[in-house]
Formats: C-alpha cells, sequence, structure tokens
C-alpha cells in the first residue's frame, strides 16, 4: 500500500511516499491493458518456476510440504487474476461468478486461456455422493510440468501445485473458499495419451455449497 | 555492421524458435518469488538481494546452454565488445522480447552499461513503502546473477550491478557490468 | 552406420554420461594406448545396456580393452578408466589443434582402422564425443543435434536436475535417456 506522492516526487523527496522517476509516471499511469496480450519466451517462466521450486525445495522437509509451499506461492497470483480478468472482461460479463459453475467456468475458461493459451481440458463434478463439494478440473498438459522428468524418488511431485494454488487464489477472491490439491493421473496404464495429465481437485468449503443451496431455492 | 546481424538473429529466433507465454504470468511468477524472498528473510532487503543474485546464477548457468542452442552459436565472441553486443540483442531478446541499450563503455573496453527502457519484470510492481525498500532492494537483480552465470560458462568472470532503477524513482534502469578476468580452461586431473 | 558409444565431458573435465551401444571389433594386439570403448554388452545386438560409469555396471562383460585386468568388479572401473583416457586424448588433441591452427579452429574427428571418434565442443565447454564404424562421414551435425534437442531440453531445462553434474547427477533422467535411444536407433 502507498499513498501517491506528487508526480514530480524526484526532486521533493518526503519522508513518507514513494519517489518516483521525474517524467512522474507511476504504474497507476500505465493502461492495465497493455500488457494484455505481451508474450515473453516459455524459456523465461521454466527457469523462473525452476528457480522456484528448488529454492522452496531447500527449506521444506518433504514432498507435502513442497507442494504446499508451492499452493502458498501461487494463491495472491490467483487473487490478482481475479480481479484483473474481470476488469478486462466486456461490461456486460463482469459481474463475478456467484455460482460453483460459474466459477469454474470461468477459471476452466478465462483462466486457463490467460495463463497457457487454451482452455483446460475438462471440468467435472464428483460422481461419489459423499464428496458433492468435489470438483475436477482436469489439464492433460500443464505448462509448468513442461520440462519436469520427476525422479523416481519424488514420484509424488507434481510441481502443479503452484497452479493449485493460483485456483485457490481465484476461488478464495471470489468468496467459495475451497482447497485444491493438483494429483498426477496420466501414467503407464491405459496405453495412456497423456502421460503428465493432471487433475485439479476442487474441494469447497461446506458454507459455500450451503449457500448455493440456498440461493438455488431462492 | 554486425551488431545489425545480432539484430537480426535475434528477431529471427524470438519470431520463430521460442516458444511464448503470456507475460503475465511470468511477471507475477516474478513477482510471488521476490514476495516469497521478503517475507522469508524478513525484509532484510539487502539479503533479498544477493538471494536474487544467487537465483540468478543458478539460472544462468542452464540459460547459456539454451541460449547457445537457439541462436546457433558455434563459437565464442572474439571480444568483450561484441559479447556486449549479442546479450542485448540477442540473448535479452530472445528471453525477454526487449533490446537493451549499450552505451558507457570506459576506455579500456572492459566495463559497460545496459540500459533498460522497458523492464518486464517491473510491470504493475510498486515497491513497499517502508522507507527501506526503495533504498535497498534492487528488484530485478535476478538479471545480473543471470548474467553472471552465464558469462562465467564461457568463461568470462564478469561482475554486474544495478545502479539505478525506475522503481527506486530514478529516472533509468541502468546496470553495470564489469569484466573481471577470462578464465582459463580447467585441466583433466594428472594422471599417476 | 554404427554407433559404438556416446560420452559426455562437462567443463570440469569430468565425464558426466556414458552409453554404448556395441564395442567395435575386438581390436587385436596393436591397440595403443588410445581408447577402444568400454566394456559394453558383449556383441548381441540388441538390447543394449547403458554402461554407466557412476553407478556400478551390472553387465559385467570383460573388457576388451587394451587394459588386461577387469576383474569383474572392476568393469565399471575399467569404464571409468577409458572414459577418462578418452577424455585426456581428445582434450590434448584439441589443444594441439589450436596451438597450430589458432584460437578458431576445432578438431572435428580422428580415424583409426577400427573405429572413429567425434569430437564437438560447445561454446559453454560441455564436450560431446561419439565413437562409430570408421564408414560414417561427419557426425558434427549429429552431436549438435543432441545438444540442442536432447541435452538443453531434458537436462539443462530439468528444474529437479542440478546445475553441476557431479558424478553425473542429473543427466542420467528417463526423457533424456529415452530421447537419444530413439535419435540413435533413428541414425542407424
Amino acid at each position: 500500500m502507498s499513498h501517491v506522492g506528487s508526480g514530480k516526487a524526484a526532486s521533493s523527496k518526503e519522508q513518507t511516499g514513494l519517489r518516483y522517476p521525474s517524467n512522474g509516471k507511476t504504474i497507476y499511469h500505465r493502461p492495465l491493458n497493455r500488457t494484455k496480450t505481451a508474450e515473453l519466451s516459455q524459456a523465461a517462466f521454466a527457469y523462473l518456476f525452476s528457480e522456484m521450486v528448488i529454492y522452496a525445495q531447500r527449506r521444506v522437509a518433504g514432498i507435502q510440504e513442497l507442494e504446499k509451499r508451492l499452493n502458498l506461492q501461487g494463491h495472491p497470483i490467483g487473487l490478482k487474476l481475479l480481479d484483473l480478468l474481470l476488469l478486462r472482461e466486456p461490461p456486460r460479463s463482469q459481474t463475478r461468478p456467484l455460482t460453483i459453475i460459474a466459477l469454474l467456468h470461468f477459471i476452466k475458461i478465462n483462466v486457463w486461456t490467460h495463463l497457457f493459451g487454451r482452455q483446460a481440458d475438462r471440468l467435472e463434478k464428483s460422481s461419489n455422493p459423499d464428496t458433492p463439494d468435489e470438483y475436477m478440473i482436469v489439464d492433460n498438459e500443464p505448462l509448468v510440468n513442461a520440462y519436469i522428468s520427476v525422479p523416481r524418488e519424488m514420484s509424488q511431485l507434481n510441481c502443479a501445485a503452484f497452479v493449485a494454488g493460483i485456483i485457490e487464489g481465484v476461488c478464495d477472491g471470489a468468496m467459495f473458499p475451497a482447497r485444491v490439491t493438483a494429483h498426477t493421473v496420466g501414467g503407464k496404464e491405459e496405453g495412456e495419451m497423456w502421460p503428465g495429465k493432471t487433475v485439479f481437485l476442487v474441494k469447497f468449503q461446506p458454507e459455500v455449497l450451503e449457500r448455493e443451496a440456498l440461493l438455488g431455492k431462492g | 555492421m554486425a551488431s545489425s546481424k545480432a539484430s537480426r538473429l535475434g528477431e529471427e529466433v524470438w519470431k520463430t524458435r521460442m516458444d511464448k507465454v503470456n507475460a503475465e504470468l511470468v511477471v507475477l511468477t516474478y513477482g510471488t518469488i521476490v514476495a516469497q524472498l521478503c517475507k522469508d528473510f524478513d525484509s532484510d532487503y539487502i539479503e533479498v538481494n544477493k538471494q536474487l543474485d544467487k537465483m540468478g546464477y543458478n539460472i544462468g548457468l542452464r540459460l547459456i546452454d539454451d541460449y547457445l542452442a537457439k541462436s546457433n552459436t558455434m563459437r565464442r565472441c572474439s571480444n568483450f565488445r561484441e559479447t556486449a553486443e549479442m546479450i542485448a540483442r540477442v540473448g535479452f531478446k530472445i528471453f525477454l522480447n526487449i533490446t537493451p541499450t549499450v552505451t558507457n563503455w570506459t576506455s579500456d573496453g572492459k566495463q559497460f552499461s545496459l540500459i533498460f527502457d522497458e523492464n518486464p519484470f517491473a510491470d504493475f510492481v510498486e515497491l513497499p513503502d517502508d522507507g527501506r525498500a526503495q533504498d535497498e532492494l534492487w528488484y530485478s537483480n535476478i538479471l545480473c546473477g543471470v548474467l553472471r552465470g552465464a558469462l562465467e560458462m564461457v568463461q568470462m568472470q564478469v561482475e554486474a550491478h544495478f545502479v539505478s532503477d525506475v522503481l527506486r524513482g530514478n529516472d533509468t534502469t541502468e546496470m553495470r557490468i564489469t569484466l573481471i578476468r577470462y578464465i582459463d580452461d580447467e585441466l583433466p586431473p594428472e594422471d599417476d | 552406420m554404427v554407433v559404438y558409444s556416446f560420452y559426455i565431458f562437462d567443463r570440469h573435465t569430468e565425464c558426466i554420461y556414458s552409453k554404448s551401444w556395441l564395442s567395435p571389433a575386438p581390436t587385436s594386439s596393436s591397440s595403443t594406448t588410445t581408447t577402444t570403448t568400454p566394456s559394453g554388452p558383449t556383441s548381441d545386438t540388441h538390447p543394449p545396456l547403458p554402461s554407466s560409469t557412476t553407478t556400478a555396471a551390472p553387465t559385467a562383460a570383460a573388457g576388451t580393452t587394451g587394459r588386461r585386468s577387469a576383474p569383474t568388479t572392476s568393469a565399471s572401473s575399467a569404464a571409468d578408466n577409458d572414459a577418462k583416457l578418452i577424455f585426456g586424448t581428445v582434450f590434448s588433441l584439441r589443444n594441439m589443434v589450436r596451438k597450430l591452427g589458432g584460437e578458431d579452429d576445432a578438431f572435428v574427428s580422428y580415424r583409426t582402422a577400427h573405429y572413429k571418434l567425434h569430437y564437438y565442443e560447445t561454446a559453454s565447454n560441455l564436450r560431446l564425443v561419439m565413437l562409430t564404424d570408421t564408414a560414417t562421414l561427419s557426425m558434427r551435425n549429429v552431436l549438435h543435434q543432441i545438444y540442442i534437442n536432447l541435452w538443453v531440453e531434458y537436462v539443462v531445462k530439468n528444474p529437479l536436475s542440478p546445475v553441476e553434474h557431479k558424478g553425473g547427477a542429473g543427466v542420467r533422467n528417463e526423457l533424456f535417456e529415452l530421447g537419444l535411444e530413439q535419435f540413435i536407433r533413428g541414425l542407424m
């Protein structure tokens, strides 16, 4: 949080407040949509992400913790993305999603397209009657795992926990608190076409379902 | 002139041989890395700078092979000036789609500056207003580490640091790079 | 074209990867101190087993190298020594070439009666060495392709592999091995 100093703050350095360059351009002058379609190399992302994973790996004791850390790091991104993407929508669809399905569609389509250039592959509701609060977003080939070849000792690790964190951030930001985890389902069985297939399991908190049921009735 | 050839190479590799992703994903990821470091080190920005440099160094060690492969460079640059041109016009171009300007050469040709008129990492970024961040944190310090690591793999030992940053209220973002020495080949261990 | 074996040496002059498909025809006594391939699986055609220099190779095939000793437990150390010998040779040749031909000149390959050794060094001091039969023409392009399509993609870009591959750590991952195998098989 900063309060915006005077535009020509370079000369008058106030005690509090940030300094800005002498042309007075702050980030608030930049149009938000300027970088909407900007592109960087995938390699840049891959290297940054790998450093992030390695850095986290040094500070944690086990795979669970590592995934949790990655999840935590994705969370603020999700929060910001929710606002940003909603803002960029055309005015009539600019309301934030009010039902679970609308939210999940928003994630599957808007968030995924923005981040990865394509929609997520499938969206499913859990068919298990014991867990009606679980939904699954399926991605056949998560971008973040593109270069990762998990060594055998760590075969439960899925670095898409980072993306799970982003999803969780979006859900939490939209006031649908949830826990999101990433699971690798692609494997050597079934003559798998997508060995890296990952399922993001979205488990909403009970109050979300209560609210949904209430709204449905009302 | 060799520099325009470098520009054309950079442009061509960027257009044809690099897979691309949405810039905002990268920018947001970098932001979360810096934020995490600030949290882990309790806002000790000097330490955060060091960590960013170290992370960049590790990236640079890998990135150099990627750069050499993508730019199909078969041979080393013949002098430091050529190195600087290649870094600015090809290196930064193919990874970050920017072309910083190479200026401020010292007379012995061992130091130069890179001026960034746009820094993609700093989009949407404002440093925290705690009175210290703007004086101590170099937000894009990872880039210094990247250059240091990458050049070390081609046997140049360099030192790189930022001297000004738009996020700090300066007018430009400038990095200063100094060649310390050329590193000799390692010899195999002597057999009995 | 038959590929006998393949080595990668890093800039610390250590062998970080080696793989053999076949040993060349056993050299008659004229084998000098220049090396032949390390003991790999005996001349069965398939399946090849990579002879690892990092872990003790289960393949205990007796070496046909110039070294005589080879009790089975030292099969892997024999392979180690071969890698070292290969590197020593290659390194000396490369230095000599540079001294005689100037900095820009590069050692490319040498040929003996039984095999041809191809050498490719990247600007980042990664050295790739490949031994093939004598009829093969230049493999420089092949080595370059291995570098950019396999090494960079599967080793360099893999975040879970360390940056310095001491003792070969991080190189021997599935994608790299698979890709290399397919690539070489496609050539043979």
